[in-house]
């Protein structure tokens, strides 16, 4: 959040860094805002900092949405439960990432949060994003882009791609959304558990294997345990030509 | 490429010092008794999450021994009464219907091995009950290169009981000889004829076995040159695909049964090297590749090739073709290996019959490797399997810089470098055929648990 760490106290100066590849940087950082406005955002800050444990809840689906908050160590992965009780994963968030922006147009969260690994996250008040408002003429603007952005994400699994593509476009996602924070976009752990990467990309987590192997024995990726590297860009751009230009 | 191990007697018995056998890092003294059923279920959760589950490769213990090999370390338990048998059978059946729901069944077995003990004190009956009971808890791979093997006593098992087990799947035998010359049979207390050892041989390969290896022992009371040879050469001559050339280690603290050994009749230190010596030459005379360790094997033999093409991996059951599997151990004693963490089960028969009795896993001890420990576990493995170590893949891997991380470890190395048993070279750390039977010492430079001195234990049997 904080962009100009000498202006910072000490304890929390070592938070800059990792504050410099959050989305909501973008927020508030640049674009002529001024340096004081940048101080009284920090102070806007509830909570700023949270921790979960490996497969704790952040929130759940119903609970009331009074805050924001972007990932700053961890993965966390939204769903949502179906009618039978089977779970259907929204999404991934990584380093840097927003989670629950989806629940902006609504007064309680339209879906489940849960730390797929230890996650620490930043919180944002929603209810004084309004004084915020006052500060960054803009706001509202950047906000909305930041949840288009979210949406683009969503997008990838509608319409009907096999199981390569879906793959080449969920890990292609994975390697731009990491080069965007700052994190190599060729190596990189895949965090999320085989079933959750099946039930998002709506394949069986026998075919995430059976894929990810084909890939790896393709030369497009080298694959140990969850360390992922990404060999072959290229190939794995034209695989996913059909999901991306969708 | 590995090179043809040189034999420096001098060299070896100044290197002649305990050390571990490297089937695991960190070895097994490092288990602690705070890892339970609960750490094992996590672990195969966890593993089952990984985007490419490992496949399994399944270890089966049977402790039972008709009578006692006095040079015998292994975990057994003596008897003549063979209606142990079939309990023992209910209760692996059991322990394969809590172990294999923890597995996603797209994980498939791609090796299974019969250990002991003596497998075949079960009838063949049981041990096809067992295989298939198996089978139908886990998913067998159906590749016909899956490793099913079962370590066989000659003395107890007949051609038709080979041919059912061949039936019953398994494709691949490992017999116990140890060394054919009669004054070294009754002092150890296995007597076993030529004649009875070469028909299981010639059964296994009747009945479709895919490949026979042999056990022998060098270093064992009134072994002589003479005696030795001749059993090296009637061995040779039925040229079995994979030999295996063990250290007899004399621990009768430890090893109960050892006690029966007169340590007068054991050959003196220069003359156990000289027949490690002659097994060397004799072996690779004959044509046999030194894979590392004490293994020998045919160079089409896949153990062979697999190190010649880099794919060699060692673990409990010693070298294997099958990288990266994760190992499920079943029966007294066995010991897992699943993603980071190794677990064992108890030692003594009543503690694990009480756990599988009360449908609880029955894990005894157990660790979970930290990234210290998955990083030299990597370097090790790397040693004792290719002779060789690339030190810029390992700081790719593993995110360290070599130099800095290995600083006190490379200084113990220099000793052994000073002796020309490793060098180091555009990068690679690589053993010298000096250094080919010194692996274990080699090893040992990189084991951080050996530099504890309160820890160096005792119960580690000497390099060779």
């Amino acid at each position: 959040m904080a962009v100009n760490s000498a202006r910072l106290p000490e304890a929390a100066a070592g938070r800059a860094h990792s504050c410099s590849t959050c989305a909501f940087t973008n927020l508030c950082r640049n674009d002529g805002i001024d340096e004081n406005v940048v101080a009284q955002v920090e102070a806007l800050l509830v909570d700023e900092t949270s921790q979960y444990a490996e497969g704790q809840h952040i929130f759940r689906e119903g609970d009331p949405f009074d805050s924001i908050a972007a990932v700053r160590g961890g993965t966390v992965k939204t769903y949502v439960l179906d009618r039978e009780g089977r779970e259907q994963v929204l999404g991934f968030h990584l380093p840097g990432e927003v989670v629950g922006l989806n629940a902006i147009h609504s007064q309680s969260f339209p879906c489940n949060a849960l730390a797929l690994e230890p996650v620490v996250l930043c919180r944002f008040s929603f209810r004084r994003m309004s004084e915020l408002a006052a500060l960054i003429p803009d706001l509202q603007s950047r906000l909305f882009r930041l949840l288009s952005e979210d949406i683009g994400k969503a997008a990838l699994l509608s319409g009907d791609f096999s199981a390569d593509e879906r793959m080449a476009a969920f890990l292609l996602s994975l390697s731009r959304r990491y080069a965007r924070r700052g994190f190599s976009p060729t190596r990189f752990n895949l965090t999320m558990p085989r079933t959750d990467i099946a039930n998002y990309l709506r394949l069986a987590p026998e075919t995430v294997s059976r894929v990810l192997r084909r890939f790896r024995d393709d030369g497009i990726t080298q694959i140990d345990r969850r360390d992922l590297r990404l060999l072959d860009i290229g190939r794995l751009e034209s695989l996913a030509l059909p999901v991306l230009r969708h | 490429m590995i090179a043809v191990p040189t034999f420096d007697a001098e060299l070896l018995r100044r290197y002649d010092r305990p050390g571990p056998r490297y089937t695991s890092y960190p070895t097994a003294p490092q288990f602690r008794p705070g890892f339970d059923g609960h750490d094992l279920e996590r672990a195969a959760r966890d593993s089952n999450d990984d985007p490419i589950p490992q496949r399994l490769s399944l270890y089966v213990h049977v402790p039972f021994c008709v009578s006692p090999c006095f040079y015998c370390g292994c975990n057994r338990v003596i008897t003549r009464d063979f209606s142990r048998s079939a309990p023992y059978v209910n209760r692996l059946v059991r322990e394969a219907g809590l172990l294999a729901p923890l597995f996603d069944r797209d994980r498939e077995v791609v090796q299974l091995h019969f250990g002991g003990g003596t497998p075949n004190f079960l009838s063949p009956d049981q041990l096809t009950e067992v295989i298939e009971s198996l089978g139908q808890h886990f998913s067998f791979s159906r590749d016909p290169g899956r490793d099913f093997s079962i370590e066989l006593d000659p003395r107890t098992v007949g051609p038709g009981a080979i041919a059912q087990l061949a039936r019953a799947g398994l494709n691949r035998a490992s017999l116990g000889v140890q060394d054919f010359d009669p004054e070294v049979q009754r002092a150890v207390n296995r007597i076993q004829t030529e004649a009875e050892t070469l028909e299981v041989i010639a059964a296994c390969r009747d009945s479709g076995f895919r490949s026979v290896n042999v056990d022998l022992i060098y270093g064992l009371p009134r072994q002589t040159r003479d005696g030795f040879a001749r059993t090296l050469d009637r061995i040779v001559e039925v040229r079995p695909d994979r030999l295996a050339v063990y250290s007899y280690a004399h621990l009768p603290d430890l090893f109960k049964a050892q006690r029966q050994i007169d340590e007068a009749d054991l050959p003196a230190p220069e003359d156990k090297l000289a027949l490690l010596a002659l097994a060397i030459e004799r072996l690779t005379a004959a044509g046999y590749v030194y894979v590392g360790m004490d293994h020998f094997a045919l160079p089409d033999d896949d153990l062979a090739r697999a190190q010649s093409r880099g794919d060699l991996h060692r673990n409990f059951m010693g070298y294997t073709t099958h990288a990266n599997c994760d190992l499920v151990g079943l029966g007294v004693s066995s010991i897992s290996h699943i993603g980071a963490t190794y677990s064992q089960n108890p030692r003594e028969l009543p503690a694990w019959e009480a756990a599988i009795d009360a449908g609880r896993l029955p894990v005894w001890r157990g660790l979970r490797l930290d990234a210290d420990d998955l990083l030299r576990a990597d370097v090790i493995q790397r040693l004792i399997c290719q002779g060789e170590v690339d030190m810029a893949a390992v700081e790719d891997r593993h995110g360290i810089d070599f130099q800095t991380y290995f600083a006190p470890d490379l200084a113990r190395l220099a000793e052994l470098s000073g002796d020309r048993l490793v060098e180091i070279d555009q990068g690679l750390i690589r053993a010298t055929s000096r250094g080919r039977l010194l692996l274990r010492i080699i090893c040992a430079c990189f084991d951080r648990y050996l530099q504890q001195p309160a820890r160096m234990p005792a119960r580690y049997s000497r390099a060779v």
